[in-house]
């Protein structure tokens, strides 16, 4: 039985000069499960607000021909009785928990109200429903959790309960708009196997918005593939992937990281840390034994050596980010940190800065990491100017025009700003700022977490390029370890600011040794 | 520099705003003519077919055929009746009063009420109300555009250091700034005014040394914010000087909202040195002054001219300026439509 049958969608901006969406048409059946994947600016979104025509009516104007929803057609609803269906019948959850859950009410409260509003003013009835329906995300401290704010839970439990809180009336239909996004790896399977499990526990349909294809054909039945608000292909997943009939899709198909890395390692040492410590005062307090600290990091031990790139995988809040500051000597640290059988620790400040530029730092948001009032000629040029004060207006020109050159991007562009550029761009003008001094090693801090897959692809593609031409060491820091994976020679696994296991690549993955990194592999790679 | 275009786009889309900047423009340009349009000197004259310029420069009463040495009174009687004779002439500006030229052939008491010949009447010592209004919100502008650039300087000064070096510094500059702070600031007025001749430089110099301080708890707080954006500890690791990720990374980014307080400021400083005036502890009392006029107008309460006209052209600025300040506020906040 078809539940949802959406005709030839339209939106426009309000002037209808431009389209965000051009007939999309899909039908959803009763227990079904559609994937809707697309890039970011695809259009993935906009379909699924769409549905219960959430959109805000002073920028976008919907047309279709029908969306019919239990043999009505809603697209003629009007606001009071769309509301009836909105959260009661179809049911939305967001990538961003703590942006959904309303921060100075307890998580018992904000359940209550969505059912006195669409189930019952029973008061009995209500507490009853809310255990259960806690319970039944997953929640098993439910007590506990229903007195919290927001702020008390973490990231898995804030989306268990927005998953509660839309299950709450048993929609028809539930629609999930990257709902794993925003969580660590190891989370991201559970919240899927429990949005599966309760799927098929109420009979309900699923639509899941997402930019990850593989998390997509795992759990979804029909696969809608969008491109520039496009259906590009809408079919059953298993034919879409087996047999893509679209160039974008078997674009994107492909573009899941493949090993890229080159095989040859030079034996000489780069970098050297031994026994890194790192900790951040928690609690300050005029006797030294009373001060409290949190350990970000914990006898760190790790080298580099030459042309190699060092992958570092953990989950938020195990070090990750510490260790790359350490390492950049913008944080107070124990241990040694040597580069080339130098310990920077002993360097004074004059000397440190001299040595900035054997090591840069390429950040995971393109967005922050340029700033915003300098065209892309003077951020290029900002190092060589601090390190060499003679170069002249022409040379620097020349060599700014190289730098572009190197990253794919062309040199007429120099001129601009960091708003004019695309994140894939941006990141590439990120990269070329780290390349301007030559440095041996780079930190890569997710540089490609922030990107749509065909452009992470064509990032990790050029950062192997540029190891080979130049022999740059780098050390790679990411969650996802599909990249890790694709670029690394060596890996080292973090949890709770201590390495747990470090090895080649491929033994890594072959034979992990710690249930914690055996746990992460299974989760990443369906 | 994009920003502050589309800034200027969204701001020149507020009418209130925009022609409240267009009439505080041209009120202040036309008060910087002052002499020109209200001064008891002729802009021109003709005297036995020679032609002189008496605003511009100064002529003795010999070069005109007096006795005396020094500048000769325009309208006293020896001129009057040298410009009266024939071909003689002279042209005199709009309003021929000078800020401080008193009106001496004069048949009312003053403060007189509004006449042909003073258009908004006279102060308690016969000086034309509209001259020194004219001069005064002149004064009142000059004196708060100085302050508030003073206090924007030192404020972006001190907030910077704060805010980008933290810790420590941070610490005891904040330290410092709340005993600062705490001082009586009215109470120092009164003590240096009486120590000291009053001066419009004296009174920038007090009130700077503490005008500062709202504005530098601003630029740390901006500060603090962008220390830690990913271009900055970037910069750090091109190995940029302090002083360069300073001017080139953090102020730039965090220019915008400083600015957005400029017409507030401004408006503050009309006001404070008003009230000082009005209390006595101000500018010297030659000195054309809104606040000197409406304490006139408090002792001669029956003089509704002197506390009207002045009350106007007080609130007039301060509403111009606020209006101003409020469209750059709207125009800097994307949220607003």
């Amino acid at each position: 039985m078809n539940i949802l049958e959406i005709d030839n969608l339209n939106i426009y901006n309000k002037e209808k000069t431009k389209t965000y969406l051009n007939n999309i048409s899909f039908v959803l059946k009763k227990g079904e499960t559609l994937g809707i994947v697309g890039e970011s600016g695809s259009g993935k979104t906009l379909t699924g607000l769409s549905i219960t025509q959430l959109l805000d009516t002073d920028i976008f104007s919907l047309h279709a021909n029908h969306i019919i929803f239990k043999n009505e057609n809603i697209y003629e609803y009007d606001e009071p009785k769309l509301q009836s269906i909105r959260g009661n019948k179809i049911s939305m959850i967001f990538q961003e928990p703590m942006l959904s859950l309303n921060p100075v009410q307890t998580i018992r409260s904000q359940i209550h109200e969505v059912i006195k509003l669409h189930v019952t003013k029973d008061t009995d009835i209500i507490n009853e429903l809310t255990e259960s329906i806690l319970i039944k995300s997953g929640l098993d401290e439910y007590k506990k959790v229903s007195n919290s704010y927001p702020h008390m839970l973490s990231g898995g439990q804030r989306q268990r309960v927005m998953i509660a809180m839309s299950l709450v009336c048993n929609p028809d239909i539930l629609i999930a708009d990257e709902p794993t996004t925003a969580l660590d790896v190891t989370l991201q399977g559970q919240i899927l196997n429990l949005l599966k499990t309760l799927k098929d526990e109420n009979n309900m349909s699923l639509i899941l918005i997402s930019h990850d294809l593989d998390l997509v054909r795992h759990y979804a039945d029909n696969i809608l593939i969008l491109n520039n608000g496009r259906n590009v292909e809408y079919g059953q997943s298993n034919t879409i992937f087996n047999n893509p009939t679209h160039e974008y899709t078997k674009e994107l198909i492909s573009s899941r990281p493949k090993k890229i890395v080159q095989n040859k390692i030079n034996t000489k040492n780069l970098l050297k840390i031994e026994n890194l410590n790192c900790k951040f005062l928690m609690k300050n307090s005029f006797f030294k034994n009373k001060r409290e600290y949190f350990n970000a990091l914990q006898d760190i031990c790790l080298d580099i050596k030459e042309g190699e790139t060092v992958g570092i995988v953990g989950e938020s809040g195990s070090g990750k980010t510490t260790l790359a500051l350490s390492i950049l000597q913008l944080l107070d640290y124990e241990g040694n940190i040597s580069l080339n059988n130098k310990n920077l620790k002993n360097l004074n400040n004059i000397e440190l800065r001299q040595n900035r530029k054997n090591f840069q730092i390429v950040f995971q948001d393109p967005y922050s990491s340029l700033s915003p009032r300098l065209s892309i000629k003077e951020i290029l040029s900002e190092g060589l100017k601090s390190f060499k004060e003679n170069l002249s207006n022409h040379d620097i020109t020349k060599i700014c025009d190289e730098l572009m050159q190197e990253v794919g991007l062309d040199k007429n562009m120099l001129s601009r700003y960091p708003h004019q550029f695309s994140g894939g761009q941006r990141q590439r003008i990120a990269i070329a700022r780290a390349l301007s001094l030559k440095p041996k090693l780079i930190i890569l801090d997710e540089p490609t977490s922030a990107l749509d897959v065909l452009v992470q692809k064509n990032i990790l593609e050029l950062l192997a390029n540029l190891q080979k031409k130049y022999s740059i060491s780098y050390c790679f820091i990411s969650h996802d370890l599909k990249v890790i994976r694709s670029i690394s020679h060596r890996i080292y696994v973090l949890k709770e600011s201590r390495i747990i296991e470090s090895n080649e690549t491929e033994n890594i993955f072959d034979n992990p040794k710690t249930e914690y990194t055996k746990n992460l592999i299974e989760s990443s790679f369906f | 520099m994009n920003d502050f275009s589309k800034i200027w786009e969204r701001f020149i889309a507020n009418n209130r705003s925009k022609y409240s900047l267009y009439i505080f423009l041209i009120l202040f340009i036309i008060s910087l003519f002052s002499e020109f349009i209200s001064n008891d000197k002729p802009l021109v004259l003709n005297i036995d077919n020679q032609l002189y310029y008496p605003i511009i420069k100064s002529y003795t009463e010999e070069e005109f055929g007096g006795h005396f040495e020094t500048e000769p009174d325009y309208k006293g009687y020896f001129m009057s009746e040298k410009i009266s004779e024939q071909n003689n002439w002279a042209i005199f500006p709009l309003n021929p009063h000078s800020y401080q030229s008193i009106n001496l052939n004069k048949s009312t008491p003053n403060p007189a009420s509004p006449s042909t010949t003073n258009y908004l009447g006279t102060d308690d010592r016969g000086r034309d109300v509209l001259a020194r209004l004219l001069y005064g919100f002149r004064l009142s502008v000059i004196f708060a555009l100085a302050l508030t650039i003073i206090g924007i300087i030192i404020g972006i000064f001190f907030g910077a250091i704060q805010g980008y070096f933290a810790g420590r510094t941070d610490l005891y500059l904040q330290r410092f700034i709340e005993i600062w702070g705490s001082m009586p600031e009215l109470y120092l007025l009164i003590i240096f005014s009486s120590l000291f001749e009053p001066s419009i430089g004296l009174l920038i110099i007090l009130l700077s040394l503490f005008g500062w301080m709202s504005l530098s708890d601003y630029v740390r707080a901006e500060f603090l914010k962008g220390r830690n954006m990913d271009y900055v500890i970037a910069a750090r690791t091109l190995g940029l000087s302090d002083t360069k990720i300073i001017l080139k990374h953090i102020l730039p980014n965090s220019m915008v909202s400083i600015i957005t307080f400029l017409p507030f400021r401004i408006s503050g400083a009309i006001l404070i040195l008003t009230s000082l005036d009005f209390l006595g502890l101000g500018v010297p009392p030659d000195t054309p002054s809104l606040g000197e006029l409406l304490s006139q107008g408090k002792e001669n309460i029956e003089a509704w001219w002197l506390s009207l006209s002045t009350f106007l052209v007080l609130v007039g600025t301060l509403m111009l300026l606020i209006f101003i300040g409020e469209g750059f506020r709207e125009s800097l906040d994307t949220r607003l439509k």
